[in-house]
């Protein structure tokens, strides 16, 4: 009985622990700032925004805006010294570490209290978040993975059947399909396409990367304007033909809601989709310094992470903050996405896009 | 000696001061940002670090230049497929505008069919709203299975699937800029059609003319500089639209100029992006230059256009009412039809399910729900579209008051003046923003006044830019107004008070202005509904904090929250319809009495 009631003090006490841990003198200062100003990629700060102006009474301006538009923003406002974010939640490695972090414009900063959690790997420049796009099917029909082969997406039974996000409108989506055409990834879509055929690739162009690209873009693929539409193209119930899409995991959070039919497939060969970090950073003209501290700490413990961390398809850079029971770790996606590698995307971005600006509709 | 009098008679006329001010304020603002504009396509911008190898930011280039024109294949899909495409979409767009339009101005004007105050009423208000709205409501309609998802409103209620030709790409895309830009013909033609003298028609049928005849030589010739203008407006305005062919071309990835240009300024390569918008530039200009010859040609004509005291109507007999049906069925289609979707829209909690037990209220007034949209309250309870709607309408006044202003003050000027050269140097270039395409000009805005440029500090991420690049892309709607105006003005009145020794503002506010002040209010309207549903020009140029509500709409477009931009666009239409009906009932003018009048 005592010690059943001991056991639960000490939960709870853990429990609260890294929530608590801000230190009193930013807080006083953060308080006295008043206010703070985030530019972010992901809808949900709205969410947490509310919850950190109830716990603090700082005020908070945030804003929502797509990657590319994020990154232009800043590389007007912080040079033109202009006041604009205290601090960001950005995407699209390629262009954050050229454009961003290489002249200065981001300014890294890890909370004291988080030195020893996060993993230091993820530390700089500090990511937030791990957000991952993976191949998800209509399983009103079927109910077992339609496809087991990236390149049956070439082939002309999907012909039509597939989604993506226009990568035009959205950099981690050019950043994915850049990685591919990478030594490592090249010689992985290569050998699946030996291990599923049964014979060997013959290419039209440069390596095994730009050929599945050039063809699963040939293959009628429909690309969309939104990830939540794309969703919803994909996942209404009543289709004559089984769809299916590339996109945003988190999205079969709306599966009951609009009452859609939507599953995942991890187990895709060589990848069952992609996986790109968001990065949380000052502006190097930060106004609200100490307020942008604050929030930061507290959007990297559970409680601040909590509009997240509650549907499958989010993972926090801190290890201690769970995920969703439907979901899986990062340690599992690992080996099954296709993860970001800045330095090549800043070498070869360009040409990739160039390269799917040319391939035809047909 | 004689030098200096003459100067200083020269000066003493306000008409001559107006013009050297606005002569050396319009090139500041136009002809240098072009400058701007050309640099631009000779240098590396931040972002072409990545693909101009070796490069650093700010280094002389002619890899853009290159790339645009002559790299084969990939020019060919960069810029002269999507070059053509454009010419396709605005050519075919101008002739279903002035096809429509016109055939609506003469059956308004010149016929004796009823309702005419509905139909000239809602025939504007694919005008009014948003262009990309109507090109959602296609969606609405047409969509087929393409792009997977539920099928549209028409596959629902006929079992008619569309083929994707007719849901996507050039076809959808000209007929709603056509529908967009319909009013435009429809205010210009009929302006030209309601001042028409019948005796020309009579004189004409006594002379035994068929009536062929009649409406290829009489009614055709006098319209032809109407029509030509409504054809200028058309072809630069689609040429330089953005968000329709953004809606209905990405799915089956047919690229027009604009679509190019705004993922080249958006990315990686906003050289490319800065050399398409010169192209259109050049465009637009050609398209003046024919436009200017051909009126200079007919100049004998225009003396037609002034008022007769005979204006019959043609009897349609026995067509008037199949004809006023037809007309009104029309019409309620393109304009009232959309608006129900939007309604019903955005009232869906389930995409395409349209079972009353489906209805939620949810994204009007509910205060947001965490699986739905991660919480966005609805949009009357909805402190971020407040805050938009509001900047929306003090940008849309500020610009009204600044651009028809000026407008007024130049028309006067232009008018006064008429033949020196500085008088067609101002008037040239008051008309010349509207040749620059609105994405492209606020590009230019953006790296001109992102630094301190001259005796300016850096605008960037203030509300003073808005209202300037908004005031001057409009400057040409009341620059119009105000020239019209001053032209169906006889110089007597204007003298006769000159004689007396009445002041120069006396003159402006108790003369020239009260008896044209519709005309002059027009020139006021024009620019203000125009900003109220302008994206393409401010979506570069917003900063978070002072974001408009089209900003706003296309982010929730883009987000695929449908409910929330739906209802965002009604909310927009049903705004300046109560500015319009305010204003016309306050002053009589109104926006389809706007520019041709």
């Amino acid at each position: 009985m005592r010690k059943a009631s001991l056991l639960a003090l000490l939960a709870a006490v853990l429990a609260i622990l890294p929530a608590g841990a801000a230190d009193q003198a930013l807080i006083d200062a953060a308080k006295k700032e008043g206010k703070v100003v985030v530019y972010s990629i992901t809808s949900r700060i709205a969410n947490a925004a509310k919850a950190f102006e109830a716990k603090y009474g700082i005020k908070v301006e945030a804003y929502d805006l797509k990657d590319g538009e994020l990154i232009e923003k800043v590389s007007r406002e912080v040079p033109g010294n202009i006041a604009g974010a205290d601090f960001v939640i950005c995407q699209d490695s390629g262009r954050v570490y050229g454009q961003l972090i290489a002249p200065g414009y981001l300014v890294n900063y890890i909370p004291e209290s988080m030195k020893q959690v996060i993993p230091t790997k993820f530390q700089n420049p500090l990511i937030f978040q791990f957000i991952n796009k993976v191949f998800i099917y209509n399983n009103e029909k079927v109910q077992t993975p339609v496809i087991q082969n990236v390149w049956e997406l070439t082939e002309p039974k999907w012909k039509g059947l597939v989604q993506f996000k226009d990568p035009k409108q959205e950099g981690v989506n050019a950043n994915f399909l850049t990685m591919l055409t990478s030594p490592e990834w090249s010689a992985k879509l290569e050998k699946a396409y030996e291990e599923y055929y049964g014979k060997k690739l013959v290419l039209t162009t440069k390596n095994a990367g730009y050929e599945w690209i050039k063809r699963f873009f040939q293959n009628g693929l429909i690309l969309g304007n939104s990830d939540t539409s794309i969703s919803e193209n994909v996942g209404i119930k009543g289709q004559a033909k089984t769809t299916m899409g590339l996109f945003v995991f988190s999205k079969t959070r709306y599966e009951a809601t609009k009452n859609l039919s939507l599953a995942p497939m991890p187990d895709v060969k060589p990848f069952a989709g992609f996986m790109y970090p968001a990065f949380i950073m000052m502006t190097k003209n930060a106004k609200n310094k100490n307020a942008a501290k604050l929030f930061i700490e507290y959007l990297l413990t559970p409680e601040g992470f909590a509009p997240w961390s509650k549907d499958v398809g989010s993972y926090s850079s801190n290890p201690n903050i769970p995920i969703n029971k439907e979901d899986f770790p990062v340690s599992y996606w690992e080996p099954r996405l296709v993860f970001e590698d800045p330095a090549y995307l800043f070498e070869n971005r360009a040409d990739v896009e160039e390269f799917v600006n040319t391939i035809s509709a047909r | 000696m004689t030098f200096w009098n003459r100067l200083r008679f020269w000066i003493r006329k306000p008409q001559n001061v107006i013009l050297l001010v606005l002569a050396v304020l319009l090139t500041f603002l136009t002809v240098v940002p072009l400058i701007s504009l050309m640099r631009d396509t000779f240098i590396v911008h931040s972002s072409e670090i990545m693909s101009v190898r070796g490069s650093k930011l700010g280094d002389f280039t002619l890899f853009h230049w290159r790339k645009v024109f002559l790299d084969g294949e990939r020019s060919y899909r960069l810029f002269y497929q999507p070059f053509f495409n454009t010419v396709i979409v605005s050519l075919a767009s101008s002739i279903i505008a002035i096809l429509l339009g016109g055939a609506v101005a003469w059956l308004v004007t010149r016929t004796d069919i009823k309702a005419k105050g509905f139909i000239s009423t809602v025939f504007i208000f694919p005008y009014i709203m948003p262009s990309w709205t109507l090109a959602m409501a296609w969606l609405n309609f047409f969509r087929n299975g393409l792009t997977g998802g539920a099928r549209g409103l028409v596959t629902a209620l006929t079992g008619w699937v569309p083929p994707t030709w007719f849901s996507f790409g050039a076809f959808p895309i000209s007929v709603v800029l056509g529908l967009h830009y319909s009013p435009f013909a429809y205010i210009l033609i009929g302006g030209i059609l309601k001042n028409m003298d019948a005796n020309l028609e009579e004189a004409a049928l006594i002379l035994k003319a068929s009536r062929a005849k009649i409406l290829l030589r009489i009614n055709l010739p006098i319209v032809m500089p109407a029509i030509l203008s409504t054809f200028l407006l058309v072809f630069s305005s689609s040429m330089s639209a953005f968000a329709v062919p953004a809606f209905l071309g990405t799915p089956v990835r047919y690229q027009v100029l604009t679509t190019q240009l705004f993922r080249t300024l958006n990315g990686l390569n906003p050289g490319y992006g800065y050399i398409m918008a010169l192209v259109m530039i050049v465009v637009g200009l050609g398209i003046l230059a024919v436009n200017q010859w051909y009126v200079g040609k007919r100049k004998s004509f225009i003396t037609v256009t002034g008022k007769s005291s005979n204006i019959s109507y043609m009897r349609l007999k026995n067509l008037r009412i199949p004809l006023t049906v037809v007309l009104l069925l029309l019409v309620v289609l393109i304009a009232i039809v959309p608006l129900l979707s939007f309604l019903i829209e955005s009232f869906i909690m389930a995409p395409g399910d349209y079972r009353p037990s489906n209805f939620t209220t949810l994204f009007w007034v509910g205060e947001g729900r965490e699986d739905i949209g991660g919480g966005e309250p609805g949009i009357l309870i909805n402190p971020s579209v407040y805050q938009a709607f509001w900047n929306s309408i003090r940008l849309s006044v500020a610009v009204a008051l600044v651009a028809g202003t000026i407008g007024a003050l130049a028309g006067y000027a232009i008018v006064r003046a008429r033949g020196t050269k500085l008088s067609s140097f101002v008037n040239n270039l008051s008309f010349f923003p509207y040749l620059l395409p609105s994405m492209a000009f606020g590009a230019i805005y953006l790296s001109m006044f992102a630094q301190p440029f001259l005796v300016l500090p850096s605008l960037y991420g203030t509300f003073a830019l808005l209202v300037l690049i908004g005031s001057v892309k409009y400057l040409p709607f009341a620059s119009r107004a105000g020239i019209n105006a001053m032209l169906q003005l006889s110089n007597e009145l204007e003298e006769a008070a000159i004689i007396m020794g009445v002041p120069w503002r006396k003159r402006m506010t108790h003369i020239l202005i009260p008896i044209q002040k519709s005309s002059f209010l027009s020139g006021y309207f024009l620019p203000f509904i125009s900003c109220m549903r302008e994206l393409a020009l401010f979506v570069l140029l917003v900063t978070p904090a002072n974001r408009v509500i089209t900003t706003l709409l296309l982010q929730y477009n883009e987000k695929g929250w449908n409910q929330w931009a739906n209802a965002i666009n009604l909310l927009i239409i049903i705004v300046v319809l109560v500015f319009n009906t305010l204003i016309n009932r306050l002053t009589g003018a109104s926006i389809d009495k706007g520019i041709g009048s």
